[in-house]
């Protein structure tokens, strides 16, 4: 799974830094956005690999980027992977309305979030071999 | 009587005569003594005649009364001889019977059989009317009691705050409380028997189907919470419906009773948001504590350098975890009145340049110009340092936060001596606060719904400083703001007097 891009959305810059730290030991590209807005723009033009995005923050939220994600072409079909605070943020149908292919509450292991982007990478790969 | 009559005709002419020959008598001696005597004579034969009538008159008189008294004698005993004679008969008749063998002494004891059967069924009868008086009198106590009672409940029902209305089985109205008139805009002293459906706005029909569904129903109670608009604005609450049954067991009248439950539910609701927050704002530093810990852990920091940092992510961010905390718990203990106060004699000026030294970093990193004004003057209050000091924190930080990049905060204070106040003002280039948002602006969890993107927050400071200033030092906070232009928040303490000074 070596060399797959993965873009990391959190307003709280230590969160960013810490999964970044993770994922690029275990040989993962990273780019980094501070809120939606940011993060579009970001996956519009890095083309990721996976999304991990913070539910709550400023300017646009982690559901608002989904929606706006899933609208385009280009991106429609990113796996997304959304942190959050609080529990039941958004409902089970909502989740998979939004293709949302995990959720993670916070406090999270970077470990088990490392263990979820490898399997949800995976079963794309095998799913879809390209 | 007539002897009588004889008599004084007898009477009369004896003195009559006597009186005229005495009269002459007396004239003849007189007339032998000369002229003069003659002039006696005359008088002396006039008086004699005028005493003979007198007596004459008298005599009369008297032989009338006489008269008189004999009639009325006479009529009283024809009266008396009148009553005797029935009581003789009464007596003639009970001999009689006396004579009369067997038949007449049944008779009689037929007559004391149903004499004493009278008697008994009329002491009877007595004792009877005696216990009906009594319970007369029982019944009227009762009937004063349960008026009493109706007056007692009606007072209860019409002074309650909940609506009550109660309805027949034609959906009338039978009685409904001062509040249940506010509520649906009816009199509801003049509104008996009318039809429920004429009384309730078409716009609150929601309740009146409630009314026939519970009705058709025909349970006890059925419950539900309905939303109706009072003086324009929407309020929850909480209905419950109750079937009246008559003896048939059918449903006669149906009782409903409104509990205005909005303030429950806004409670509910800031309690929920609260919630809702605070665990987010509690699981923010918690997650990178959680996060950095087990990188540390697992040796995913490669050198010291890149560890020293991670030690220094957990360490302040558990100091932020720690001051989320003090926040929520000193709003508790203001609030309850346990929290312990120090209050001094403080300079607002030196106070002010302190936080700003902790802010500065802050400012720094947001491109945020802070501009300070400082007056020469004497602007010392009596007031505990650390509250005030969160105070200052807290408006800066919050002016701070939400102004844009390239902005500038303000922060200036003033001494007007004659009210012997000391005022702080904090102004921003911000995104200001909508007008019908101003007002809520200090509440407890309360944050502006279009500034929630531009910055996070608890929703905790602002009430704290209200808190800290109105309650605990007797203060006033204020705030102006424009949109899109900024905001000024402040705050005014009394300046502590001469005497607070010596005193400490």
């Amino acid at each position: 799974m070596t060399g797959k891009k993965v873009l990391v959305v959190d307003d709280e810059i230590h969160i960013v830094h810490v999964v970044a730290i993770k994922l690029r030991n275990n040989g993962y590209e990273v780019v980094t956005a501070e809120n939606g807005a940011e993060a579009f723009e970001l996956a519009c033009q890095e083309n990721p690999d996976i999304i991990v995005t913070d539910f709550q923050m400023p300017v646009m939220t982690g559901l608002e980027l989904v929606q706006k994600l899933r609208q385009r072409e280009q991106t429609k079909n990113i796996p997304v992977i959304l942190l959050t605070a609080r529990n039941f943020a958004i409902s089970q149908e909502q989740q998979e309305e939004l293709q949302i292919s995990d959720c993670l509450s916070k406090p999270f292991s970077p470990k088990e979030l490392l263990g979820n982007i490898e399997d949800i990478l995976y079963h794309r790969a095998v799913n879809n071999p390209a | 009587m007539k002897f009588a009559r004889q008599a004084y005709a007898i009477v009369t002419t004896i003195v009559v005569c006597s009186l005229v020959a005495a009269a002459l008598a007396g004239w003849k001696d007189l007339s032998v003594t000369g002229a003069t005597s003659n002039f006696y004579g005359v008088l002396l034969l006039i008086a004699c005649c005028a005493g003979a009538v007198g007596v004459i008159w008298l005599g009369w008189h008297c032989l009338r009364l006489a008269g008189a008294v004999t009639s009325i004698a006479n009529q009283i005993n024809k009266k008396i001889s009148d009553l005797r004679l029935p009581i003789g008969d009464c007596k003639t008749e009970i001999e009689n019977l006396h004579r009369t063998p067997n038949g007449g002494k049944s008779k009689i004891e037929n007559i004391n059989l149903l004499g004493e059967t009278l008697t008994q069924w009329l002491d009877s009868c007595s004792g009877y009317i005696g216990t009906l008086e009594n319970q007369i009198k029982d019944l009227q106590l009762q009937i004063q009691l349960s008026h009493r009672q109706k007056r007692n409940t009606e007072a209860i029902i019409y002074s309650l705050r909940d609506a009550v209305i109660v309805i027949d089985e034609f959906d009338r109205l039978l009685m409904a409380n001062d509040a249940a008139g506010r509520l649906f805009n009816f009199d509801h002293k003049n509104a008996q028997h009318k039809p429920i459906g004429e009384l309730v706005d078409k716009s609150k029909s929601v309740f009146i189907d409630f009314l026939r569904q519970s009705r058709c129903s025909k349970t006890e109670a059925t419950r539900r919470e309905i939303q109706l608009a009072q003086e324009a604005r929407p309020r929850t609450f909480d209905c419950i419906v109750s079937c009246v049954y008559d003896q048939r067991q059918e449903v006669c009248g149906v009782v409903a009773v409104l509990h205005d439950i909005t303030r429950e539910k806004e409670v509910s609701q800031m309690k929920n948001d609260f919630v809702s927050h605070v665990s987010h704002e509690l699981k923010t530093p918690l997650a990178s504590i959680t996060a950095y810990s087990e990188m540390l852990a697992d040796g995913e920091a490669d050198d010291e350098q890149t560890r020293k940092q991670f030690y220094s992510v957990i360490q302040n961010q558990a100091k932020r975890l720690n001051r989320l905390i003090e926040d929520i718990l000193n709003i508790s203990r203001i609030e309850s009145g346990l929290i312990k106060v120090e209050k001094k004699p403080v300079s607002l000026t030196i106070l002010i340049e302190e936080q700003l030294q902790m802010i500065k970093g802050y400012a720094e990193e947001k491109n945020i110009t802070v501009i300070t004004q400082k007056p020469i003057v004497y602007d010392q209050v009596y007031a505990d340092r650390d509250m005030i000091s969160q105070v200052v924190v807290n408006l800066l930080s919050n002016a701070i936060k939400y102004t844009p990049s390239g902005g500038s905060v303000t922060i200036e204070t003033a001494v007007d001596e004659t009210t012997g106040i000391a005022r702080v003002t904090v102004t921003d280039t911000g995104v200001g606060i909508p007008p019908d948002e101003v007002g809520r602006i200090f509440d407890k969890f309360y944050r502006v719904d279009a500034n929630k993107k531009q910055a996070k927050g608890t929703g905790l400071g602002l009430n704290l400083v209200k808190q800290i200033v109105e309650k605990v030092h007797n203060g006033r906070v204020f705030v102006r703001s424009q949109p899109g232009v900024g905001s000024t928040f402040g705050f005014e303490l009394p300046l502590a007097t001469v005497q607070m000074v010596e005193a400490t």
